[in-house]
């Protein structure tokens, strides 16, 4: 379980006068759950790439128990999102042509040649609980429901510190997203994860212990989203 | 690092992109591998072809018409030589054979081919297939392909193969034995005395006894049975000695040392006869035909920098369309050389499946090639994939192996966070 501390991080990009993003300070703890809202092109987006290390901000701290990954080289960026980060997309990113537990292992073998002893028994356990049960097929004859289904016991795979959704429920029709949305939380609970989500979705929003609203890169009140 | 059924399936679910890589690979590959093998082929089976004749005497002209002519029996009107050469040759000391050789004759569209019994045998030195070498004139030895057995008449036609002509139905040879198999145009001709030439021509039989008038008159006389009416003339004798023989378009001369060989070719160099080595003239054919295939392993080549940059095109648009699915591969962990792992690992898979087809198809192109031209011409071209051409493959790899590394590249330095957004 793993809690951020975010400190004076600015995100500039060429060409924009004003930065994406603009955090004094930002804190989640261990085993938080936390919904990010705001209109588009708040920064919601920017916000995760640089709370999971897939961006570096262009100053600023981001410490995740301690560790400051703005410091950390790309390599050991990678290295420590692999490890600490699972991560659920809008749009799935699942793999087709592979079978639903080739999926969910997948990224365990892109960091290591041989699949650590017990990975195929977490990948088909976790796919239980996720509700999919055969786990030969292929992932593309799926519904989207089970797609992303699939998706989040691929991210909780490698015994994240950290569940980060990006609009998890966006492209999925309203039982599917409550499906999902249960899922996120009771497992992420179960499993002790501290859970991010970007979500326009004001009931996945309201199942989350707190909400973090941004506008223009900057936190912004949560009453301020009603107005 | 990158499973390898994960590859397996980017592969199938890119199927069309990588089957036209592959094909250009191939393509381009099979082009210059056919290039090297026909020409090799042609190379070692004309070389082939000509081993038998040491040295070859004809009427001043074209040595390379001579060469083609005499040792690749391609049809083509020759000037002839005056018999007293023939004559002259045959008392030679320095002469181990003289074989007279007259065309101008063909059977179902096979050259029939008028000389003696000891070139049959290449002087003793060849042992036929089957039956035994002719010793009258209405005898006749077949090629190894000849479709004929044993027995079988032949009654030749006037004319080259594949033009029009006559029958000469004045003269039917029986088969009597078969050659070996050779892998020249030899293998398809029908063989038979000269004498049997010279008496169809009507130009005599260069033998005492026989005369042009007396057949001319049993020519007319009656066609079906001349044969018998020549032999009952008592002129069934074949072979040298002759005396005043008839013209012929050439004489194949062994001669009985090399030195020999050479004086003789420089004795006959002069103003109505010309003396040509077949190799020496194939040694100036190949020289050209090098030339041609220098040219053509030219072309080959640009093919294959054309394919190599179009490919790099491919590789550069299909990143841009990969880019989502590698950064979220980024995004779920997977090292930035894993990315670069399976960029250049696919590509990789592609260019290799693509030359290994490549070079069986040249194989295969080579050698219905060597098929059709050992049908038209009877040279039979041995096709065989050499180390040269196993270094060659290997040569395209390495660079292809070398030029992946840009898209590898390309996609390694990629960022996860800009691809996301998209």
């Amino acid at each position: 379980m793993l809690g951020v501390v975010v400190r004076d991080v600015t995100v500039c990009v060429r060409g924009l006068a004003e930065p994406v993003i603009d955090l004094p300070s930002l804190s989640i703890a261990a085993g938080e759950k936390v919904a990010v809202t705001g209109p588009s092109g708040a920064g919601k987006t920017t916000l995760i790439n640089v709370l999971t290390g897939l961006e570096r901000p262009s100053k600023g701290q981001v410490l995740w128990s301690g560790t400051d990954i703005a410091r950390l080289s790309e390599a050991q960026r990678d290295a420590w999102r692999a490890r600490h980060v699972g991560i659920v997309f809008q749009d799935f990113h699942l793999f087709s042509g592979l079978s639903v537990r080739d999926n969910v292992l997948l990224p365990q073998q892109l960091r290591s040649f041989r699949l650590p002893p017990g990975s195929r028994e977490r990948a088909e356990s976790l796919l239980r609980r996720v509700g999919i049960e055969r786990h030969d097929q292929r992932v593309e004859t799926l519904s989207r429901g089970e797609m992303q289904r699939v998706a989040i016991a691929r991210a909780l795979q490698q015994e994240p510190g950290i569940l980060v959704a990006d609009e998890p429920t966006a492209s999925l029709d309203t039982e599917s997203a409550k499906g999902v949305i249960s899922l996120l939380i009771d497992l992420s609970a179960s499993l002790g994860t501290t859970l991010i989500v970007v979500t326009h979705d004001g009931n996945l929003a309201q199942a989350m212990d707190r909400t973090i609203c941004l506008d223009r890169g900057r936190l912004v009140m949560p009453a301020a989203r009603a107005a | 690092m990158i499973p390898f059924r994960f590859i397996l399936a980017d592969l199938r679910r890119l199927w069309v992109g990588s089957l036209v890589v592959v094909l250009l690979i191939a393509g381009a590959t099979a082009l210059g591998m056919a290039v090297n093998l026909q020409e090799r082929a042609l190379r070692l089976g004309s070389a082939r072809a000509a081993e038998r004749f040491d040295l070859v005497i004809g009427a001043a002209g074209s040595d390379t018409q001579l060469v083609l002519s005499a040792v690749f029996l391609q049809p083509s009107p020759l000037t002839l030589l005056p018999g007293s050469v023939l004559q002259a040759l045959t008392t030679d000391p320095r002469v181990a054979m003289a074989a007279p050789v007259g065309f101008g004759d063909s059977f179902d569209g096979m050259p029939v081919v008028g000389t003696t019994a000891a070139f049959v045998l290449d002087n003793g030195r060849e042992t036929l297939l089957e039956g035994r070498a002719f010793d009258a004139v209405p005898e006749a030895v077949i090629g190894a392909n000849v479709p004929l057995a044993i027995g079988d008449q032949v009654k030749p036609l006037h004319g080259l193969p594949g033009e029009g002509g006559h029958t000469h139905g004045e003269l039917s040879y029986s088969v009597v034995g078969r050659m070996r198999e050779t892998g020249t145009p030899w293998d398809r001709a029908i063989l038979v005395p000269i004498e049997g030439v010279w008496r169809i021509h009507h130009l005599g039989e260069g033998h005492e006894g026989a005369s042009v008038s007396e057949h001319a008159d049993a020519a007319d006389h009656d066609h079906e049975h001349d044969a018998d009416d020549a032999e009952a003339h008592g002129a069934g004798r074949i072979g040298p000695p002759w005396v005043n023989p008839p013209g012929i378009p050439a004489i194949i001369v062994k001669a009985k040392t090399i030195a020999d060989a050479y004086r003789l070719r420089s004795e006959y160099r002069k103003d109505t006869t010309l003396g040509v080595f077949p190799a020496e003239v194939l040694t100036r054919l190949f020289s050209t035909l090098g030339d041609v295939r220098k040219v053509l392993s030219v072309i080959a080549m640009a093919t294959q920098a054309l394919v190599a940059a179009a490919i790099v095109l491919v590789c550069v648009v299909h990143l841009a369309q990969r880019r989502r699915q590698l950064a979220a591969l980024r995004a779920l962990g997977a090292p930035r050389s894993a990315i670069f792992a399976l960029v250049w690992s696919e590509l990789l898979a592609l260019v290799a499946v693509g030359v290994a087809s490549g070079v069986a198809l040249g194989y295969v192109g080579a050698r219905v090639f060597a098929q059709w031209l050992s049908q038209a011409s009877g040279i039979v071209g041995p096709v065989m994939l050499t180390m040269q051409d196993v270094w060659l493959a290997f040569g395209l790899l390495a660079i292809a192996a070398i030029m992946a590394t840009i898209p590898g590249v390309m996609a390694y330095r990629q960022s996860t966070a800009v691809a996301l957004r998209a």
